[in-house]
């Protein structure tokens, strides 16, 4: 008995072994079928950067390469097809990793060399953990700057390892039913802060204990974000002109976030315990109006489908055009891996001249991401026009900063400030004072230098 | 004087010799490797993932010492942990007590609905709670008919964590409490009856001194688990408000995984190795002192 339960162990070890084996040499081969037909007759995409359809990649021969993502599967699934479909010897896995730890395991996967995947999705505030295992771009600088001009930015030493395919920013998204319900209109949509206070004051409601049963404005999970960047319309910006220190305790600063806990402490159009989920309190009609970044619309559409919403731009002190409404971030174009086989490059360099040069790539990226294109030529296309980012913010984009690709730490150091001004009571003075020194610990460490000085308006 | 018995043969001594070098291996890889590459990461700045190691001496001790959120952390976790384990001890004890007594009937039922929190999930119960903390539609709140913002309030947040654990967890004191008082020798109970011992003499005098090793078994582990806790915090609070739910071990985690300093969350760790270790001689001189 001993002796059969022995080998039944050991059998159980080889065939485990064996499957690892198998798994591997899976991996490495691929699944797609030899293309012979260079010329499929297909027109060249593109205006600046082109794409050529009618050439054979890796020779024709089957190729397999991986592309990590973190969200949007579906997206970048059918991106990936319709490369499939001009090349059907490639083959693309899409693995979808959670965001959470996404940037710890990317890294560790791509020092282990050609088994890390091929394509990986970047986000730039990660930029200082990826940029040593990435291949710059076999594209003209030229030709992708006058197709993309934030790509500008991000050239070092004359390559362009990522670039955006989509800007991002912050909206006031508001509930046109409930809209309606206070009695308001389109004609109240408010240019300055007072017309927003008053706005949101007949949109909120409390029951007969005086409770709040609906806040005309909830900011709570997102205050961080939406104080990084409104120091802009306080006068002072992110970074120092050197660019290497955040200036998270300037005096633009504390004004823009004792200004916003002024909005529930003062005007009552909302409260710290009332949602303290914003999207999720907005979803369930508690919230009239809500500020949220551009993907909103992405979680509106699959969270709250038959909920009629608005956009509206940050109201500004004055009702004119500020020094910048509030900030703006890129959306990342995949990095190649450097440590890929040279088949792998090749094809991965192909893909992403199909990717720029693809307008229904681009176009389906900025609805599904709620984003202003980054190749401009697209903002008056017939199916980006009127979506809500485009709509609300397209016309001035250019009076929206870019601080840089921030490290995490600014984010998370003033999380930590509004959250003890907010919620702990801490001054406002010593809270962000804590943040910015911790911020200036952090940055030290990294090779970072803001892009702030590079905004259109910096000199004003 | 225990007296080593010789082996009896060849085979005895391969197959001893086969284990203590698994063991060996073992502990070699998972232990004393990784302990030995975070004592020195603790003297560098390091990030694994962009193969930074650089030379930094003490900078990182001097910078724990004087960093407001270590401080804050290290006090969080001395009450988190002080206040657990007393419950835990307190509930685990009274329960196994009540279910051990002769007067108590469906035993199996009750113990098995006690461990059930145990053997549950701890991040499913984590998020269990969170909704049930939720100040608009929680169970708590609207039950209690309270108005309290659980997991934003900094003077209720570490409360909350703290109740849900100790629901979590006494379980675990129920069965070890109960397996010792199962295991206590009758005729210790019979000789109190017939000296006339009322309930509490005999709990006080008998059973609490016999039960001291099991005691000082839960606590033990309780505080070395309770010095490593983070789940309940990443989920329920991510530390917040402000700062004020950060336990010391998820403080490394948020400074190795969220903030990359691998070598500032190595000098914290070393620091909670340290104080953990203290702890649980602590406690063994204390229970010693007291046996003899």
């Amino acid at each position: 008995m001993k002796r059969i339960l022995s080998l039944f162990l050991v059998l159980t070890l080889l065939f485990s072994l064996a499957g690892c084996a198998k798994g591997k040499e899976t991996a490495a081969a691929s699944e797609g079928v030899t293309d012979t037909q260079a010329d499929k007759g297909l027109e060249i995409m593109g205006e600046n950067v082109k794409y050529d359809p009618n050439r054979l990649v890796n020779g024709g021969e089957p190729i397999t390469i991986d592309w990590w993502i973190w969200a949007s599967e579906e997206l970048f699934r059918s991106i990936a097809d319709a490369y499939e479909e001009i090349h059907p010897n490639v083959t693309i896995n899409i693995i979808n990793n959670p965001w959470d730890g996404y940037f710890t395991k990317l890294p560790l996967a791509l020092q282990r060399g050609e088994e890390g995947p091929t394509l990986f999705n970047v986000h730039n505030s990660y930029e200082n953990l990826v940029l040593n295992y990435m291949e710059p771009y076999d594209i003209d600088t030229k030709e992708l700057t006058a197709d993309y001009p934030s790509a500008a930015s991000h050239i070092m030493d004359g390559s362009i390892y990522y670039a955006d395919y989509g800007l991002s920013t912050g909206m006031i998204y508001y509930n046109k039913d409930l809209w309606k319900e206070a009695g308001l209109t389109d004609n109240d949509i408010p240019a300055t802060w007072e017309d927003f206070i008053e706005v949101a004051q007949k949109l909120t409601e409390y029951d007969e204990n005086g409770r709040m049963v609906r806040a005309g404005f909830n900011y709570n999970n997102y205050f961080y974000s939406l104080a990084l960047g409104l120091n802009y319309q306080f006068g002072d910006n992110l970074f120092s002109a050197d660019g290497r220190t955040c200036l998270a305790d300037s005096d633009g600063m504390k004004q823009a976030v004792s200004f916003l806990t002024g909005l529930y402490e003062e005007y009552h159009i909302g409260d710290k315990d009332f949602g303290t989920d914003c999207e999720q309190s907005f979803y369930q009609e508690q919230s009239a109006m809500v500020f949220v970044w551009g993907f909103f619309v992405g979680n509106l559409k699959d969270n709250a489908p038959d909920l009629e919403y608005g956009t509206f731009e940050l109201p500004t002190r004055d009702g004119g055009t500020p020094y910048a409404y509030y900030r703006y971030n890129g959306e990342s174009t995949p990095g190649i891996n450097r440590n890929a086989t040279d088949e792998q490059k090749e094809v991965a360099q192909d893909f992403m001249r199909f990717f720029f040069a693809n307008d229904e790539v681009q176009i389906a990226l900025s609805q599904d991401g709620g984003l202003i294109p980054a190749r401009t030529s697209l903002m008056d296309s017939e199916e980006l026009k009127d979506t809500p980012i485009v709509k609300t913010i397209g016309d001035h984009i250019d009076r929206y900063a870019w601080p840089g690709a921030m490290p995490s730490t600014v984010e998370n150091n003033m999380k930590i400030a509004t959250e003890d001004i907010l919620y702990n009571g801490k001054d406002v003075d010593d809270a962000l004072k804590t943040a910015a020194d911790t911020i200036s610990i952090d940055l030290a460490n990294i090779d970072f230098t803001s892009s702030e000085s590079l905004y259109t308006y910096y000199e004003e | 004087m225990f007296k080593r018995r010789p082996l009896q043969s060849k085979s005895e001594v391969w197959m001893r010799n086969i284990a203590m070098g698994f063991l060996i291996l073992y502990m070699t890889i998972f232990l004393i490797i990784p302990v030995v590459i975070v004592i020195a990461g603790s003297f560098h700045q390091w990030n694994p993932l962009n193969e930074t190691y650089k030379w930094i001496g003490i900078d990182n001790y001097i910078r724990m010492f004087s960093y407001p959120t270590f401080w804050q952390s290290m006090a969080n976790t001395v009450i988190f942990c002080a206040v657990v384990v007393i419950f835990r001890v307190l509930l685990g004890l009274a329960i196994a007590y009540a279910l051990n007594s002769k007067m108590m009937r469906h035993k199996t039922l009750f113990r098995t609905i006690f461990y059930m929190p145990t053997v549950t999930p701890l991040v499913a119960v984590a998020y269990v709670w969170k909704i049930m903390y939720n100040p608009q539609f929680g169970l708590i709140d609207n039950i209690f008919g309270l108005d309290i913002n659980w997991l934003f309030d900094s003077k209720f947040a570490l409360i909350a964590l703290i109740a849900m654990t100790v629901w979590k967890d006494f379980g675990y004191a129920v069965i070890l409490f109960l397996s010792g008082l199962m295991s206590l020798p009758s005729d210790c109970y019979e000789s109190a009856g017939i000296d006339g011992a009322n309930a509490w003499q005999t709990f006080r005098y008998i059973t609490l001194p016999l039960l001291k090793p099991t005691m000082l078994f839960v606590v033990v582990t309780s505080i070395i688990s309770y010095l490593q806790a983070y789940v309940p915090v990443l989920v329920m609070t991510e530390g917040g408000p402000g700062t004020s739910t950060y336990l010391s071990s998820y403080l490394v985690y948020d400074q190795a995984f969220k903030q990359y300093n691998f070598g500032f969350a190595s000098a914290i760790s070393l620091f909670i190795l340290v104080l953990t270790a203290i702890f649980t001689v602590i406690s063994f001189r204390v229970t010693g002192a007291q046996e003899s």
